[in-house]
């Protein structure tokens, strides 16, 4: 924006208004240029930051792939394991197994997760600031002692090893994500929304169900997402509950396979045939959750689309 | 007017409607808003009663250990494989030392990849990029442990500590032996597993600053990045807390994979490139093979040190929170 | 909270709500599961959960694997669904020679329905040898399938003390009087292995030859130059150089460690025992030297890594990794590196072995390998199942005796003549239910 300048006498000098315009002018126009190239100098550094966020994911991924791309065949996805020395091995069992534990576990954790989250978000005061402290702690548990207390509870009164059990530890293991995120979620759609809602006289649990829920949807799919992928990955919780299985097996009630399981063995093994099909494992894995990941924002996004 | 006209005027009154709720009360509450009522708390107490047991379990498992040595547990430096004496202090200090580590690098990286996917990005790459972030979360501890074993530890041996070692201000965090695996390593490791909780999180914040917020700032002149900054990151701050709590949690109870790099030495440690210790790579050290009784014992009474220790962090950075608001509010 | 006023008529009989939208897949999800966990284990091509388009063509085309003979893929009648329950089995049709009691141990067990499936858990370093014997033995007797977890030897035994699997396996067998819910525990040997230390020192080559005192001075980290004296003295002809020596570790319990400590207690001398310990653990004793590592794929990637690094490692393990290995002094003064031979001669050298009495390790023998130890599997006296306690005695005669040519494959060495006798005699012992032996 520029002020026109009068038409002064030469001599600038004795147009005082003028000259002060011309001083604010070309300060504004100098801080303006300084704080344009602050900002880029800063998303000059955002940009450098996701380099270095995507740099370990690229390493991840190509040495994944490098090490387990040759392992995969039409054999190994339908198979399941042979000992070493015997090709023709597979994943299937674990692949399989890995589904109906984090299945279920996911069923268990993400109800109970959001109606926790629904409950923080309405009530203030001392048990929803403990109940958030409770979900804060938990996280910082190691999944070891989630297995652990997870054989207590299901493998020693039963007498065996079980993929429920394996569920359980891992829907122990999400519902302080899925809680914390799902509250963030729900928190990011505006106050004014519910209170609208409310005005309105529509009921709370349908202004949660049709406005909060609805609005907080892509966070809450973000969310629980992670909490999902963080369980499909867990080996800790299933050593102690799942026992892994070298049989196919789809009956939560038995041990089953899981993929960490077969992972985690087959990676520390000393056969090389053994470790390629770890990494193959890993590489199936990744593969997964990726589709996991598009699949769950395609549909959050057509009913988002579909609510507006 | 005269008063006693008035007076004779009813009082108006003050819910038009209460005639409405009085009829629908007389004829049974609707039953949804009870129902909803009632599956929120039980969610809440469903939740609250497993991590009530989860506690309780540990407690009674632990008792062992805590009343053969009493709350020197909780300090000591000793190490006792027969005696199932564990340097506790020793694993503390490296647990905070790690996670701080993981937390200066992964917070500045995570938060500035958020601001990129949610603010500068154009919408068609921000989507597969944060889906790519995310899957960092997805692959299994054992596999970023058995990465960070083969592939970052000889990098880190040959290339990254031999040239922080020469950086000059910084090198007195740095001296000693680049063997590679070191609490430098297992912090650069950690970080990498927090990071997509950060910018997953941190995302969701910063996108769900109110439009009108960045408009008032933008209309008052300030340039893109200014925006940023002065109005949307301030109005995401609490679900990038949310966001930091949950990253530091997973930092602090991360076992596995920091247990392949740190190298495994119950040293108090003079550099960031020494080996040492975490409380949680010390439980997935001892804990499979720890005979039942006082050895098991001792290692779920790490465990319960671990609680303490994130309980604690916890309560002093909502504190400190507190505290900024206060001195903001002043 | 008081109820808001009653919503337009519109809302109330409107389509069902977000929350019921996500809970219903969510039901049906839980619904499928359980009812394929009722239709059981032996129905491979049973319907699946939705929405995992990935696997869904993969997993539902029918996934009976073609070299795995072991899968049970028997008709499924719901009684072998609650008998696989805790691998108790009600054969509907008496299979082959696996029930009758009385029976010889080596003889075959061809089950042919319903099959039966066994559960163990324990020692990593079995893991490949029990694979390939479990695998062979299913393919000669149909309907036995052996499913074995190696999460450590601890949880093993623990496992098995509390009646969860059906055997265990430790590289150290339970202290007399080894017993658990079930009532005395019976130990058998079924492997032979040995630790290796490897080492990676450029320009040396194999032929390092070191003893108890030296080995221990490098743990203790009081010898910490390769061309220390000490070393030079029992290398005479190597040229040794001056690189700091990098002693690696196990970081966590193993087999392996407690060999070498219960070999540096026997020799290393009392600067061994006054840092650590007079008895052998599994932990190793010494955790202020070196670097530790996870498990064996961590020690031996270090030393891989690092010029100067010594460590120990299972011996089937640094054959694979084709590493150079250290050659230790034993018992009678020669200087022994680890081979099937050397390891075989100190198994057969084992004199009066027994689950009290396991240790062989420094044993007699010019040829013998200091480092050698048998593995040990677990299992109750008393079977309540006959049954399963006649697939058990049979399973593992066959492991200790044919079973043994997989482990030879593998780099173990087999087991010597009288320590299958062991085996054998112990396996007699295998009870019912009642207190009459299974076996004659």
């Amino acid at each position: 924006m520029s002020i026109a300048v009068l038409p002064g006498d030469p001599g600038e000098l004795t147009d005082p208004i003028g000259t002060r315009r011309e001083l604010v002018r070309n300060s504004a126009r100098r801080s303006l240029a300084r704080r344009r190239l602050l900002g880029r100098i800063a998303i000059g550094l955002c940009v450098a930051a996701t380099a270095v966020s995507l740099t370990p994911l690229v390493a991840l991924a190509a040495y994944t792939t490098g090490r387990g791309l040759h392992a995969l065949s039409w054999g190994f996805l339908t198979h399941i394991p042979t000992p070493p020395g015997i090709p023709g091995g597979g994943i299937s069992n674990a692949i399989v197994g890995s589904v109906v534990i984090v299945g279920l576990a996911s069923a268990m954790a993400i109800p109970v997760g959001i109606m926790a989250a629904l409950f923080l978000i309405e009530r203030r005061g001392r048990t929803a600031n403990g109940l958030r402290f409770a979900a804060d702690v938990l996280t910082g548990v190691p999944s070891i002692a989630i297995g652990i207390f997870a054989y207590a509870v299901f493998v020693e009164p039963l007498g065996h090893f079980s993929g429920l059990a394996g569920s359980f530890a891992l829907a122990v293991l999400m519902s302080p994500i899925v809680i914390r995120a799902s509250e963030a979620a729900m928190q990011s759609v505006p106050r004014d929304l519910w209170e609208a809602g409310l005005a309105l006289g529509i009921r709370r649990s349908r202004v949660v169900r049709s406005v909060v829920l609805r609005g907080a949807l892509p966070g809450l799919v973000t969310g629980n997402l992670l909490a999902v992928a963080r369980a499909v990955g867990e080996t800790a919780p299933l050593l102690f509950t799942v026992l892994g299985s070298q049989l196919f097996e789809t009956n939560p009630l038995q041990p089953m396979a899981a993929m960490p399981l077969a992972i985690y063995s087959d990676s520390t093994a000393a056969f090389p045939a053994a470790q390629q099909i770890a990494w193959g494992a890993a590489f199936v894995l990744l593969v997964l959750v990726l589709v996991l990941s598009v699949v769950a924002r395609l549909v959050s996004s057509r009913l988002n689309r579909q609510a507006h | 007017m005269n008063p006693t006209l008035l007076e004779e005027v009813p009082p108006p009154r003050r819910t038009p409607v209460r005639g409405v709720r009085e009829t629908l009360q007389r004829r049974g509450a609707r039953p949804s808003g009870r129902t909803y009522a009632l599956l929120r708390w039980a969610g809440a107490t469903l939740f609250a009663s497993v991590v009530l047991a989860l506690v309780v379990s540990l407690l009674v498992s632990s008792s062992q250990a805590f009343g053969h040595s009493g709350l020197s547990f909780f300090w000591s430096g000793t190490y006792n494989a027969s005696k199932s004496i564990y340097p506790t202090g020793i694993f503390i200090i490296g647990t905070l030392i790690t996670t701080t580590v993981a937390i200066v690098l992964a917070v500045p990286v995570g938060v500035g990849t958020a601001a990129l996917l949610s603010e500068f990005a154009p919408k068609w790459l921000a989507g597969p990029l944060s889906i790519m972030i995310d899957l960092i979360a997805a692959v299994p501890s054992i596999v970023v442990g058995l990465w960070g074993l083969l592939v970052l530890t000889p990098v880190f041996a040959h290339h990254v500590e031999p040239f922080l070692k020469k950086v000059p201000v910084v090198e007195w965090f740095f001296h000693g032996a680049a063997l590679g695996p070191s609490m430098l390593l297992a912090g650069t490791v950690l970080a990498v597993m927090i990071l997509p909780t950060i910018v997953a999180l941190s995302r969701t914040a910063l996108a769900s600053v109110a439009v009108e917020d960045r408009e008032a700032a933008r209309a008052l002149g300030a340039t893109r990045w200014q925006v940023v900054r002065t109005a949307v990151v301030p109005g995401a701050r609490t679900g990038i807390e949310a966001a930091a709590t949950l990253a530091v949690g997973r930092a602090l109870g991360e076992t596995i994979a920091v247990a392949m790099v740190i190298g495994n030495t119950y040293v108090l440690p003079h550099s960031l490139l020494a080996p040492g210790a975490t409380l949680g790579s010390a439980i997935i050290n001892n804990f499979a093979e720890a005979s039942p009784g006082l050895d098991r014992s001792s290692v779920i009474g790490l465990v319960v040190v671990l609680l303490v220790m994130t309980a604690l962090v916890n309560i002093g950075g909502q504190l400190l929170l507190r505290s900024r608001l206060r001195v903001k509010a002043a | 909270m008081t109820e808001p006023v009653v919503p337009p008529a519109a809302e109330v009989s409107g389509s069902r709500g977000r929350l019921a939208r996500t809970s219903t897949p969510i039901l049906l999800v839980v619904v499928a599961t359980l009812v394929l966990g009722a239709c059981g284990s032996s129905s491979p091509s049973a319907t699946r959960k939705k929405a995992k388009p990935a696997t869904t063509t993969t997993a539902a085309a029918n996934p009976t694997p073609t070299t795995n003979p072991a899968t049970p893929g028997g008709p499924s009648t719901p009684a072998a669904q609650s008998a696989a329950h805790t691998a108790t089995t009600k054969p509907s049709s008496s299979g082959g020679g696996c029930s009758a009691t009385g029976g010889s141990l080596s003889s075959a067990c061809d089950t042919q329905s319903p099959a039966l499936q066994v559960t163990g858990a324990g020692a990593n370093s079995i893991q490949p040898f029990f694979g390939r014997a479990f695998y062979f033995y299913a393919q000669a007797n149909h309907g036995v399938a052996v499913n074995y977890s190696p999460a450590g030897s601890s949880v093993g035994v623990t496992d098995i003390q509390q009646n969860t699997v059906n055997f265990g396996d430790s590289e150290i067998p339970i202290k007399a009087p080894a017993s658990g819910t079930g009532g005395t525990i019976l130990q058998i040997p079924v492997d032979l292995g040995g630790v290796a230390l490897s080492y990676n020192l450029p320009g040396v080559g194999s032929g390092l030859k070191l003893d108890g005192p030296t080995l221990a001075g490098i743990f203790l980290g009081t010898i910490t130059k390769w061309n220390d004296p000490a070393i030079a003295s029992l290398n005479p002809g190597l040229n040794l150089p001056s690189t700091t020596i990098v002693p690696v570790r196990r970081a966590d319990s193993s087999g392996p460690g407690y060999d070498l400590d219960q070999y540096l207690i026997s020799t290393g001398g009392s600067a061994w025992t006054s840092a650590a310990g007079a008895a052998p653990s599994t932990k190793w004793p010494i955790s202020s030297v070196g670097v530790g590592q996870q498990l064996n794929t961590g020690v031996a990637s270090f030393i891989q890594q690092t010029q100067g690094a010594i460590g120990y490692v299972e011996y089937a393990y640094a054959l694979q990794a084709s590493f150079t290995n250290v050659a230790v002094k034993n018992q009678a003064g020669s200087f022994v590196a680890p081979s099937q031979a050397s390891i075989g001669a100190a198994g057969a050298q084992a004199g009066n072995l027994s689950a009290a009495n396991f240790n062989i390790i420094n044993g007699p023998g010019s040829g013998t390998y200091p480092l050698a130890n048998f593995s040990w599997t677990l299992l109750y006296q008393k079977q309540t199942n006959a049954d399963l306690g006649i697939v058990l005695g049979k399973l593992f005669d066959w492991v200790t005796t044919t079973g043994q040519q997989q482990a030879a494959a593998l780099g173990y060495s087999p087991l010597p003549a009288n320590v299958v006798a062991l085996a054998h005699s112990t396996l007699l012992q295998l009870q019912n239910g009642a207190g009459q032996a299974l076996f004659s």
